[in-house]
């Protein structure tokens, strides 16, 4: 998609095991984007919104729309809800551009929301699992974890043990998250503790798998010649593409790479005229270590099997040659599930202004956003600047 | 007179886990041994028009009643037997005397899945014998086998080989037809043996997967069943009516995927906390197990439970077979699959073809 958008503000609350509710996070994120227009926005000037959530643990499961219309104060307007399971944020924010293009002005809203820890631990794997493939690989007694640790296995194979690159990837987005004051861990962890973790889905450890958080973050979008009346440092979203894949992993001829995410990566790119030199930093989809390798390579940062050595090279790392991750990727600093595409976004807002603080990328002028729904049956990429 | 004779006989035992004593697991029961001998006595027919006769010995679940004709993609009218010793002899007869088409006699026992240590159990306990009839006219060199009733036939079982020691139960298998030496039917007067359920109602939070939908795709879950297009020579896995390589839906036809000798592709090891709901008291009892993305032919591949391993010993590039096997409980009642193998525990019966 080729409409540019800009945003003009973002807001985001804690990430994490949290006491406030669905409706409470909705509010919480909508009033902080709100809070960050430089001059001021008036609600009724937002004409239409998106959620993305899945509404996870059965919370209002359906017509959530309604809930952040009045949890937004914007009872009237058209709100649509979002449902592309872990890349619901992602494919909220394309279809928000995709109302600006249409003419809806001045303002659109996007929220992304997930309440996840206030059910008991075997309804939340039983929701963890739902959006995979049922038949096959449910039946087989995978969850998402297992059919990482499939890919992970087949990279290993393919590429040779890729294991202490993916101790990097979690030590890496530990050290981020701990500089992230909304991050689920704020904590640095030790190679010695992410190898000695239990496996939960060989190769994959406890560290390997991101965390099951709460949290939202809402997004202001106005068309580009507009940005001006609320901001005089908005950030654009200058291209996006997005794009699908078999459910089950079974079917697709390749199981380390994700086509939908190298589709959506072309498509962003051929549409923004970009090279893969441009991007000052990644926001990647780091559900489990592994997918951070993946996406380097399916993004086009590094050729397949070299996203190890790249990894190992320090080059991903915050003050590399090509950060990734460095608000603490999905990993530490969790992923409330339809939260976390608009998460993303919320995080490139704030590092191309120059206002992430001491985890502050330098001379961060362009930036890529990587959302993917269960083991890559969707995605969604986005690409930002400042002009 | 039209008479069937045997033309196939198909025979499976629990193999046990590697390594240790071949005991049935958790996972098999009188529907999934009956269903592997079935599978080898049928022998790569599958989704053939027209009905089959099928007449089980023996208790069989719930499932036997549509399972088989679900396992074999083809109609059958399926007839449950006491296995008293007065109806079997009637029922081996009718069968063999029977008109037209094929049928199928199968006969299982299961003494329990857990061994006891009182040693009466016997070390190899239980399994399921399958026989193919047909009016055809190269007959298999055994004929039905000829029924010896009572301890008499105990006593004879014994002299020939394995298989029909102390067992409890109505059923039961004698000869060492594994060898194809013998095979044979014997009835035992015994009181059949008290049956511990599984509360099937158990698992309430696991993904929801409701009776018809289980149905739905069962002839490519159980039966490996794909498409294969004649105008661009792709294959679809599973079916779903459409090509998935030129998405034409109007040259397809129906294949089988091998049950046997798939390569594993990718392998993981599920750990405690890793697994569905629905596969908790199974974690709980046996601890983590693996699953494989295997491949059965090229480019066609499914991911499998592994079963008959020891969790953490199953390899990329290994071999493996397949099995219908119990997959979990939900809705009262089990959900069957098939689950993966190793190669080298699951090899097909050495039974003369």
């Amino acid at each position: 998609m080729t409409h540019r958008a800009a945003i003009v503000g973002a807001g985001h609350t804690r990430f994490g095991v949290l006491d406030e509710g669905p409706r409470s996070l909705l509010r919480s994120a909508v009033e902080a984007a709100f809070a960050s227009v430089d001059r001021s926005a008036d609600p009724r000037d937002v004409r239409e919104a998106f959620l993305a959530t899945l509404g996870f643990g059965g919370h209002q499961i359906g017509n959530s729309a309604a809930a952040l219309a009045e949890e937004a104060g914007l009872v009237g307007i058209p709100v649509t809800r979002v449902e592309n399971a872990c890349a619901s944020g992602g494919f909220a924010l394309r279809s928000a551009i995709g109302a600006l293009a249409s003419g809806v002005s001045p303002l659109v809203l996007v929220v992304g929301m997930e309440k996840m820890t206030d059910v008991s631990n075997a309804r939340r794997r039983y929701w963890l699992g739902v959006s995979g493939d049922t038949e096959w690989e449910r039946a087989a007694g995978l969850t998402f974890a297992g059919v990482y640790g499939l890919i992970a296995s087949r990279y290993f194979a393919e590429h040779g043990d890729a294991s202490e690159a993916l101790v990097e990837v979690a030590v890496k987005n530990h050290a981020n998250g701990a500089l992230n004051p909304n991050a689920h861990f704020q904590k640095a962890v030790s190679r010695e503790q992410v190898r000695a973790a239990p496996r939960v889905a060989r190769p994959l450890g406890l560290y390997d798998c991101c965390p099951v958080s709460d949290g939202a973050a809402a997004l202001l979008l106005a068309p580009p010649e507009l940005a001006h009346r609320y901001t005089d440092a908005p950030v654009y979203v200058d291209a996006t593409g997005a794009g699908t894949d078999y459910l089950a992993v079974q079917e697709r001829r390749d199981l380390t790479r994700f086509r939908a995410t190298q589709r959506a990566a072309h498509e962003a790119f051929r549409w923004a005229g970009w090279h893969r030199s441009d991007v000052s930093f990644l926001e990647v989809h780091d559900c489990f270590t592994i997918a951070e390798l993946l996406a380097l390579e399916d993004l086009g940062f590094a050729t397949p099997g070299e996203a190890a050595a790249l990894t190992l090279s320090g080059a991903t790392r915050r003050t590399g040659r090509i950060p990734v991750n460095p608000d603490g990727g999905l990993k530490a600093k969790g992923h409330p599930i339809g939260a976390t595409g608009v998460s993303q976004a919320y995080e490139v807002f704030l590092q191309l202004r120059r206002a992430a603080g001491t985890r502050q990328v330098p001379n961060a002028e362009h930036a890529l956003t990587h959302n993917v729904g269960g083991a890559g049956a969707t995605a969604a990429v986005a690409l930002f600047s400042v002009g | 007179m039209l008479m069937r004779r045997v033309a196939r006989i198909g025979a499976y035992r629990p193999q046990g886990v590697t390594g240790s004593p071949p005991f049935p697991l958790p996972d098999e029961d009188e529907f999934t041994l009956a269903a592997t001998a079935v599978e080898r006595a049928w022998s790569g027919e599958r989704g053939e028009p027209g009905p089959v006769e099928v007449h089980l010995l023996g208790e069989f679940p719930a499932v036997a009643d549509w399972g088989f004709a679900a396992l074999l993609g083809r109609a059958a009218n399926v007839t449950r037997h006491s296995g008293e010793a007065a109806e079997l002899t009637n029922t081996l007869r009718a069968v063999e005397e029977g008109e037209g088409g094929p049928a199928l006699l199968v006969a299982v026992e299961l003494p329990g899945t857990k061994p006891k240590k009182s040693a009466r159990t016997p070390a190899r306990a239980g399994g399921a014998v399958a026989f193919r009839l047909d009016t055809t006219e190269e007959p298999h060199p055994f004929t039905l086998p000829k029924m010896a009733v009572d301890r008499t036939a105990v006593a004879t079982a014994l002299k020939v080989g394995e298989g029909a020691r102390e067992l409890p139960g109505s059923v039961v298998l004698v000869g060492d037809w594994e060898q194809g030496t013998e095979a044979g039917l014997a009835v035992r007067e015994n009181p059949p043996r008290e049956r511990v359920e599984v509360d099937t109602r158990a698992v309430s939070e696991g993904a929801y997967v409701p009776h018809p939908r289980y149905l739905e795709n069962l002839p490519s879950r159980w039966r490996f069943l794909a498409e294969a297009c004649q105008a661009c020579q792709g294959t679809t896995f599973p079916a779903r009516g459409v090509c998935r390589r030129c998405g034409r839906r109007d040259a397809l036809t129906t294949v089988s995927l091998p049950y046997d000798g798939g390569r594993v592709v990718a392998v993981t090891t599920v750990g405690k906390g890793g697994q569905p709901t629905e596969f908790d008291a199974q974690v709980e009892s046996q601890g983590p197990y693996d699953v494989a993305l295997v491949e059965l032919a090229r480019g066609m591949r499914v991911t499998l439970q592994v079963t008959n391993a020891r969790a953490g010993t199953l390899h990329v590039g290994d071999r493996v077979n397949t099995m219908l096997r119990r997959l979990y409980p939900m809705e009262g009642e089990w959900r069957y699959g098939r689950k993966a193998v190793p190669a080298s525990t699951g090899t097909a019966s050495k039974l003369p073809s």
